[in-house]
C-alpha cells in the first residue's frame, strides 16, 4: 500500500466551533440573549495525515477526536478554520461541486435522500444528477439488485423504509456514481449480517474493479473488521498508527487463550495452578466451564503459554481469539498519552469537544 | 456555458416533472392547499367590495384599480412560489437538524439543488391563475388599453417583481445559517408583503418607504401597477436597480451563510 499515490492528504487540519457560553438554569439561559461570551471549542486539532489510493481506510479515533468533523471537511461540507486538505487533488470546501463528482457519502445519522420518494425515483434522479452513462448505471443496479436487494424496497417512500433498508439505499446511492472515493461516516450496517456480507462484497467490486478508496468510520470493530483492510489511527491531531489492521493488533499487549479440559480437576485449582506455573498470567473461569487465560505478551509467547497448558491439562478444545480492538486502542491511547506528555507543552487553552 | 445553461434547464424539466408526479401522491394536501388560498382570496375581495360599498375611492384608487392590485400582486408571489417554495425548510429546520449537507455533496449548484426539491409547488400555479383571471377581469370593467411599450413590459414586471420576492425569502431563510432557524423573521417578511396587496398611498410614510427602500415589496405590485394603470414611471426606473440589489445582497448572505454551515451532531 506505500507504493499506490495518497488520494487524500490533510496539512495540519483545525476546526474550531465557537459555543456559547451559558449559565445553569433559565436565568443563564436569558443571559446569552446579553451577552456576547463565547467559548473556542477546538475539534480538530491540527491534523496531518495521507490515505492511499484504493486502500480501504478505517478512520479511529477516541471520542471527541473530531472524526466526524474531520470526514465533513474531506467532503466539502465544512471550511477548516486552518490548515487544508485535498482530495483527489481537489480542496473539497472551495471547489464543491467539482469534489462531489469524485466522492460519495454516508451519514449514518441523516439521509441524504428524497424522503418522500421511493429509493427508485432517488436513483432515478441521482442519475440525472451525476451524469451517470447508461452502462454505468445499469450495471450499478444490476448489482444493488443482486447484493441489496434494492427491489424489495419497492415503491415505499424513504421516510417509511427501516433503518436497515434506508442503510442499504444509502450505501447504493453512495456508489452509484463511480466515486474514487466513498465516506462512510457511522453508517449502521453491523446490526444485519446479511447486508454486512453484501457491503463487503460491494467493496471488494468497486475496490477491485474501480479502484474505489473507501474511508470509514464506525464504533462496530465488526463493521470495520468487514469493510477495511487498514487503520489509521489520530490520536489528539497525530496519526499514531497507520497501517494494516493485522498490524494493529498485533500492538496488543495481552493475549488470552480460551480452553476446555477433561480432567476432574475443579475449576478454581486449575486456575489457581495456571497462575502459579506462569507468573504474572491471569486464569478465570469462562463462559460454559471453560477457563480463559490472559497473559502479557511481553513475558510470555502463545507457543509458551500453548505449551504450559498441553502439558498439564487434557485439552479438549483451545481457542485463541484476536485481541479487542478497544484495547489495543486503548493501549495506543495511552502510550501515545505518556510519550507526548513532555513538560515543554503548554496546558492545552482550549478543550476538545465531541463534534 | 450555455451546455451548464441546458443541463439546468434538462434537470430542472426532470425534476419538475418529479415534483408534478409526487403532487399526485399528495392530493389531499393539494386540494387543501387551494382550498386555503382560495379563501384567503376571497375574504380579500370581499373586503375590498365592502369598503367600496361606503367610498367611492380610497387613497385615489377606484374599486377595479384596487382589485387590478390585488390580482397582480399575486402575480409575482405565485411565480416565485412555484419555484422556491423549499426556501421555507431551510428556515424551519434544515440548518437546525444538519440536514442542509446533502445539498453540498451533489455536482449542482447549492441553491438550485435545494430549490429543484420542490420544483412547480401547486399553490403557485393557483396564484398564477387567480392572479391573472383577476387582472384581466378589473382591467376590462376600468376599460383599459395598454399601449404596446406597457404589454411588452407587463412580464418582465412580473419576473422582477418575482426576484424580489426571491430574494427577501432567501435572504432571511439563509440567516438561518447563523440562528439555527428564521422561521419567525421570514413570516414576519411574509406578513409585511401582504401591504404590498393594496394602494401604498393608504399608508403612513414610514410603513410606504418600508415597503419601498427596506422590503421592497412595492415594487412587486404598486410601482408596477402604478405604471400600467396611469403610464407615471416615477418610482419605475428604480424596479431594475431595487431587483438587481435585492438579488445580490440575498446571494451575498446565501454564500457566506453555506460556508459557515456547522454541521452539528455526529
Amino acid at each position: 500500500m506505500t507504493g499506490s499515490p495518497p488520494v487524500i492528504v490533510a496539512e495540519n487540519l483545525t476546526k474550531e466551533f465557537r459555543v456559547a457560553e451559558r449559565g445553569p438554569g433559565l436565568l443563564g439561559a436569558l443571559a446569552t440573549l446579553f451577552t456576547r461570551e463565547h467559548r473556542i471549542v477546538r475539534a480538530v486539532d491540527g491534523v496531518s495525515f495521507e490515505i492511499p489510493a484504493g486502500s480501504r481506510t478505517a478512520y479511529i479515533g477516541a471520542n471527541g477526536a473530531g472524526k466526524s468533523t474531520t470526514i465533513k471537511m474531506l467532503t466539502g461540507i465544512m471550511t477548516p478554520t486552518s490548515g487544508r486538505c485535498l482530495v483527489a487533488g481537489i480542496e473539497p470546501y472551495r471547489e464543491r461541486q467539482r469534489n462531489a463528482r469524485s466522492i460519495g457519502v454516508v451519514f449514518g445519522q441523516r439521509s441524504q435522500l428524497w424522503w418522500d420518494l421511493s429509493v427508485p425515483d432517488s436513483f432515478r434522479i441521482l442519475r440525472r444528477i451525476y451524469d451517470i452513462p447508461e452502462p454505468v448505471y445499469r450495471r450499478n443496479l444490476r448489482l444493488y439488485r443482486e447484493l441489496l436487494d434494492i427491489d424489495a424496497l419497492g415503491t415505499t417512500p424513504v421516510r417509511q423504509l427501516s433503518l436497515g433498508q434506508r442503510m442499504r439505499a444509502e450505501i447504493a446511492a453512495s456508489l452509484l456514481h463511480d466515486p474514487a472515493v466513498v465516506f462512510w461516516d457511522e453508517p449502521t450496517i453491523g446490526l444485519d449480517m446479511v447486508l454486512k456480507e453484501a457491503v463487503r462484497v460491494l467493496v471488494n467490486r468497486a475496490n477491485q474493479e474501480l479502484g474505489t478508496t473507501v474511508v470509514l468510520t464506525s464504533h462496530d470493530i465488526g463493521d470495520i473488521a468487514a469493510i477495511c483492510d487498514s487503520a489509521l489511527v489520530v490520536d489528539r491531531g497525530r496519526v499514531v498508527h497507520q497501517g494494516t489492521i493485522q498490524d494493529l493488533l498485533r500492538t496488543a499487549d495481552r493475549r488470552s487463550v480460551t480452553f476446555d479440559h477433561r480432567d476432574p480437576l475443579p475449576l478454581p485449582a486449575a486456575c489457581e495452578e495456571i497462575e502459579r506455573g506462569l507468573p504474572g498470567v491471569r486464569a478465570s473461569e469462562d463462559d460454559g466451564g471453560r477457563i480463559r487465560v490472559d497473559y502479557p505478551v511481553a513475558a510470555f509467547t502463545s507457543r509458551q503459554v500453548l505449551a504450559f497448558l498441553l502439558d498439564r491439562f487434557d485439552l479438549a478444545d483451545c481457542y485463541a481469539p484476536e485481541p479487542d480492538l478497544e484495547d489495543v486502542l486503548r493501549r495506543v491511547y495511552e502510550r501515545d498519552a505518556t510519550e507526548s506528555a513532555s513538560p515543554d507543552q503548554p496546558a492545552a487553552p482550549v478543550e476538545s469537544g465531541a463534534a | 456555458m450555455t451546455r451548464t445553461a441546458l443541463r439546468y434547464l434538462r434537470l430542472s424539466l426532470f425534476l419538475g416533472g418529479v415534483g408534478l408526479h409526487r403532487l399526485a401522491a399528495y392530493r389531499l394536501d393539494f386540494v387543501l392547499g387551494a382550498g386555503a388560498f382560495l379563501v384567503r382570496v376571497g375574504i380579500q375581495t370581499a373586503v375590498v367590495g365592502l369598503v367600496f360599498r361606503q367610498v367611492p375611492a380610497v387613497g385615489g384608487w377606484s374599486y377595479h384599480e384596487v382589485l387590478f392590485l390585488l390580482g397582480f400582486s399575486l402575480l409575482p408571489r405565485g411565480l416565485d412560489h412555484l419555484f422556491t417554495d423549499q426556501l421555507w425548510e431551510l428556515g424551519r429546520k434544515l440548518v437546525q437538524r444538519g440536514e442542509f449537507y446533502r445539498y453540498l455533496i451533489r455536482p449542482v449548484n447549492p441553491l438550485f439543488s435545494l430549490l429543484s426539491e420542490r420544483f412547480f409547488h401547486p399553490d403557485g400555479l393557483g396564484e398564477l391563475i387567480v392572479g391573472a383571471v383577476l387582472v384581466f377581469w378589473a382591467g376590462s370593467e376600468l376599460g383599459l388599453d395598454p399601449t404596446a411599450a406597457q404589454w411588452a413590459l407587463a412580464p418582465l414586471l412580473v419576473l422582477c417583481g418575482a426576484l424580489i420576492h426571491t430574494a427577501v425569502k432567501l435572504f432571511f431563510a439563509s440567516l438561518s445559517f447563523w440562528t439555527v432557524t428564521s422561521l419567525p423573521s421570514m413570516y414576519a417578511a411574509t406578513q409585511v408583503s401582504e401591504f404590498a396587496a393594496y394602494p401604498l398611498d393608504i399608508y403612513h410614510s414610514s410603513l410606504r418607504a418600508l415597503l419601498t427602500w427596506v422590503l421592497p415589496f412595492a415594487f412587486t405590485s404598486y410601482v408596477p401597477c402604478v405604471y400600467l394603470l396611469t403610464g407615471d414611471t416615477g418610482l419605475l426606473v428604480w424596479l431594475p436597480v431595487v431587483t438587481a440589489g435585492a438579488v445580490l445582497t440575498a446571494l451575498a448572505v446565501w454564500r457566506r451563510g453555506i460556508n459557515r454551515f456547522d454541521m452539528t451532531g455526529s
